[in-house]
């Protein structure tokens, strides 16, 4: 991470911060005086422009600069961000975001052009608008002369210590313009017992004898400036040259206020009063500055960006050690050193916390991904000019890093379909009663070791007639088949399958389900639609929480052994001598209840005699339940999954395999391809019962 | 295909691996092999295609172990004290793939070099040409070079 190019960190960081500065605009669009909002904004831009500057990326600054000072009277609440306001600031973010990843491909020209929308737009009301962002500091002399200094009082908002900024250093840099006499003015220093040590109650002021620019001055607070009040003002005359009567000016009066505070401070212990005397210090090496450094020790110790691939690494080690504990567990279990049976047992605890606390590291919240689409949305609701409301539950849902990133592209395909297909015009909405606002919804929810991602939108619906039609005119299905309405949607994740009638920019050109399908599938997921007629589609995708390791029942049918992710497994039973006998039904009575089951045995054309008792292991996925029927349970196996080649993937029944003790490799059940085999069965079986 | 052996004429020898199956003798380019180990317990895989009947372990890594005896009509023979698996890695779909492949024998590392090289006989095979990439002559013996991309595909 050391070897990490700063100029990459920086990329990183300000593409965190676009996100948080296009949800604030974003939802600003919807609430316009949440002032939260427009502050967020605002300390995005702001970090861009400082660490900007930073970086060397000076374009990006200057813009961002020109930017903040025409949003600034937003943030006054002078003006009110509208819709169009909106846009535009959009535009000037993703400027701002080419200047940084792409400077080749902007021009100076479209930047030109933003930010004269954006003054437009700013000043619609005030054709005065850019006095307005000096008005912000009356004294900014535009006066550019050569003089013999300037005086200036610097005022900090009380927290800048805990953003990390010192005061101190600040000082440190403006005397290397030139001679300074710096002069703490402490009259803002409350009593102790009223003091946030946090808080920095000094204010200062100081004389600048050197000749140098505005700008070069404003260069020093620039990270600071909107937490600090600045006046500068130029010194009248040529005062350097005659130091002694300003030091006595400048000396008294601090040091009266400073006397004035000190009989407060030195009432209470002497301890507690060194942390406000040292900040009473007017030197640039004052104590206070430890505590800025400490500040932001902490801060980066809150959060470690590590390399994706180490996170991998580290799984890949961990998924090792699991196996070999398991090993180390089975060999334990077979002798009869009670010693050795305590170590692999404790060694099975730790593997397994530490399991626990590596896949933790690997956990996202969801709502990351979510924040992209509320752009998607908003262009695209404008693009077509249907109103849409975006909203989003369940941000907080976490989901491994890796399939979040994996998720982007096919959510992306989903909301545009939804906009692009699901929501209908204005007018048909007008015309079927509804709110002329379509809404989507995006959320996602645990459910058990599942993770379910729903995209909902309130549009038409699916037409199953029409894509009934079209499966037909492909020669999918034979005219006339009879087909659930479910089995007809699922035309819909055919390759190269659209119903659009008219091909849009957007959708409709036939690629897309089927790759989002095969994308979710790819992540052991699983994808389901459900529509009504006039009211809507809802999208689910079930998605495992986790890629890499998963707890499973470890069972035995015939010779092999296979793993069902213990997540899916409802509860196991004793196949009864009664249901033994029902080979033409295949349903098991659960407490009342009708379960479908599925013999192993038959689907794994396993050899050998059954065993006389036959178990039932019950798994569902969401509502549906389904029993599998196996020789043998063999208990519970921490299963690292191990995917299967590409040689395999033709085999559906499996969604993996991993290494047991002993070494041998076991296969995965793929529970919802299961539970979808069962299920047609029994529809097989209606259809043959009907018939 | 040809210019790809134009291509080989030219930089000479070839590396091989020599294994037998059944009564015949297969080269497998050295560069696909990644190690030879001897048999390990495999774990059958239901519905899967005949020649990657299941999968193997090796060194914590799932892979699929194939049947070149079953893409070329061969009997299978149980494992005999030559049983060997041959670990190659192949591109398929530009992914690579680690494949086990049975082996009745291992012979040795060899080359072959180009004036050994034979054009593929189009009759008087009951194999698929396409799953032969050229056949060689070594110790006055006809050897296969197979097309593993082919006939794993």
């Amino acid at each position: 991470m050391s070897a990490m190019d700063p100029t990459e960190v920086f990329r990183q960081e300000a593409s965190e911060l676009f996100e948080v500065l296009e949800g604030a605009l974003l939802d600003l669009g919807q609430r316009p005086d949440d002032r939260e909002l427009v502050d967020s904004a605002f300390r995005a831009l702001h970090t861009i422009k400082g660490s900007g500057a930073m970086f060397g990326f000076d374009k990006v600054a200057s813009f961002t600069h020109e930017f903040e000072t025409a949003f600034d009277r937003v943030r006054k609440g002078e003006i009110k961000p509208t819709q169009e306001l909106i846009s535009v600031a959009l535009a000037a973010k993703d400027y701002i975001r080419a200047l940084i990843e792409d400077p080749q491909s902007t021009d100076d020209i479209i930047g030109e052009a933003i930010l004269d929308d954006l003054r437009r737009f700013v000043s619609a009301d005030q054709p005065a608008a850019p006095v307005a962002a000096i008005a912000e500091a009356p004294p900014l002399s535009p006066a550019e002369s050569k003089q013999a200094g300037w005086h200036l009082y610097l005022e900090f908002e009380s927290h800048i210590l805990r953003n990390g900024s010192n005061p101190l250093d600040l000082l440190e840099d403006l005397c290397k313009l030139g001679p300074c006499f710096v002069v703490p003015i402490t009259d803002g220093i409350p009593f102790l017992d009223e003091m946030e040590p946090e808080d920095c109650y000094l204010k200062w002021d100081v004389k600048l004898h050197a000749a140098c620019d505005k700008d070069a001055i404003d260069d020093v607070f620039m990270f600071v400036q909107d937490e600090m009040k600045l006046t500068l003002s130029p010194l009248e005359q040529v005062e350097a040259p005659a130091p002694a009567p300003l030091f006595q000016l400048l000396d008294e009066e601090p040091v009266a206020a400073v006397e004035m505070a000190a009989p407060a401070i030195e009432a209470v212990a002497a301890p507690a009063a060194e942390q406000p005397a040292a900040k009473a210090e007017p030197k640039p090496e004052a104590r206070p500055e430890p505590r800025a450094e400490a500040k932001r020790e902490e801060r980066g110790i809150a959060t470690v960006r590590v390399q994706a691939e180490r996170l991998d690494e580290l799984m890949d080690r961990v998924g090792e050690l699991v196996i070999a504990q398991a090993r180390l567990t089975q060999l334990a279990a077979s002798g009869s050193d009670l010693s050795i049976k305590m170590i692999a047992e404790e060694i099975e605890r730790l593997a397994s916390s530490l399991r626990d606390t590596t896949m933790g590291a690997r956990m996202v919240p969801i709502g990351s991904l979510f924040g992209r689409f509320r752009r998607l949305v908003h262009d695209l609701s404008r693009d077509l000019s249907k109103p849409v409301e975006f909203v989003t539950s369940g941000e907080d849902t976490e989901l491994d890093k890796t399939m979040i990133e994996c998720l982007a592209d096919p959510l992306v395909h989903l909301i545009r379909n939804a906009i692009d297909h699901g929501i209908e015009d204005t007018a048909t909405r007008a015309a079927n009663g509804k709110t002329e606002q379509g809404r989507i919804e995006l959320a996602a929810v645990h459910s058990g070791a599942q993770v379910l991602v729903t995209v909902k939108d309130n549009g038409g619906g699916l037409n199953t007639a029409r894509i009934r039609a079209k499966a037909e005119e492909q020669g999918l299905i034979a005219p006339g088949a009879v087909l659930s309405d479910h089995e007809i949607h699922q035309f819909l994740f055919h390759p190269g399958f659209s119903t659009a009638q008219t091909i849009s920019a957007l959708s409709g050109r036939g690629v897309g389900m089927d790759v989002v399908k095969r994308t979710i599938e790819n992540m052991r997921g699983s994808i389901d639609l459900s529509t009504r007629s006039g009211q809507g589609t809802t999208v689910t995708l079930r998605l495992p929480l986790t890629l890499a390791i998963i707890e499973g029942l470890l069972i035995r049918v015939g010779e092999g052994r296979y793993i069902i992710p213990l997540s899916a497994v409802e509860e196991c039973v004793e196949l009864t001598a009664e249901d033994e006998r029902s080979r033409g039904r295949n349903f098991l009575n659960v407490r009342g209840n009708l379960v479908p089951f599925l013999r192993l045995r038959e689907l794994m054309a396993a050899s050998g005699v059954p065993d006389r008792h036959q178990k039932t292991i019950i798994i569902s996925t969401g509502e549906t339940r389904v029993g599998l029927v196996a020789d043998q349970i063999i208990g519970n196996h921490q299963t690292v999954i191990k995917s299967l080649s590409k040689l395999h993937s033709d085999v559906t029944i499996f969604s993996g395999a991993t290494i047991l003790g002993d070494g041998t490799a076991a296969l995965i059940l793929d529970v919802a391809q299961l539970v979808s085999l069962a299920q047609s069965k029994v529809e097989k079986q209606h259809i043959n019962e009907a018939a | 295909m040809n210019q790809d052996l134009a291509g080989e004429h030219r930089s000479g020898a070839m590396q091989v691996v020599m294994i037998g199956l059944g009564e015949e003798k297969f080269a497998l380019d050295a560069g696909l092999v990644r190690e030879i180990i001897d048999p390990v317990p495999v774990t059958k895989v239901a519905g899967a295609r005949a020649f990657v009947p299941s999968v193997i372990n090796v060194r914590g890594n799932v892979i699929p172990l194939a049947d070149l005896r079953i893409r070329f009509g061969m009997p299978q023979l149980d494992n005999s004290a030559d049983t060997r698996i041959v670990v190659i890695e192949l591109e398929l779909d530009g992914e690579p793939v680690l494949v086990g492949v049975t082996a009745d024998k291992v012979y040795e590392v060899t080359e072959i070099s180009q004036t050994d090289v034979q054009q593929t006989p189009r009759v008087g095979m009951h194999w698929k040409p396409e799953f032969i990439r050229f056949i060689a002559k070594w110790r006055e013996e006809f050897v296969i070079v197979p097309n593993m991309e082919r006939i794993l595909n």
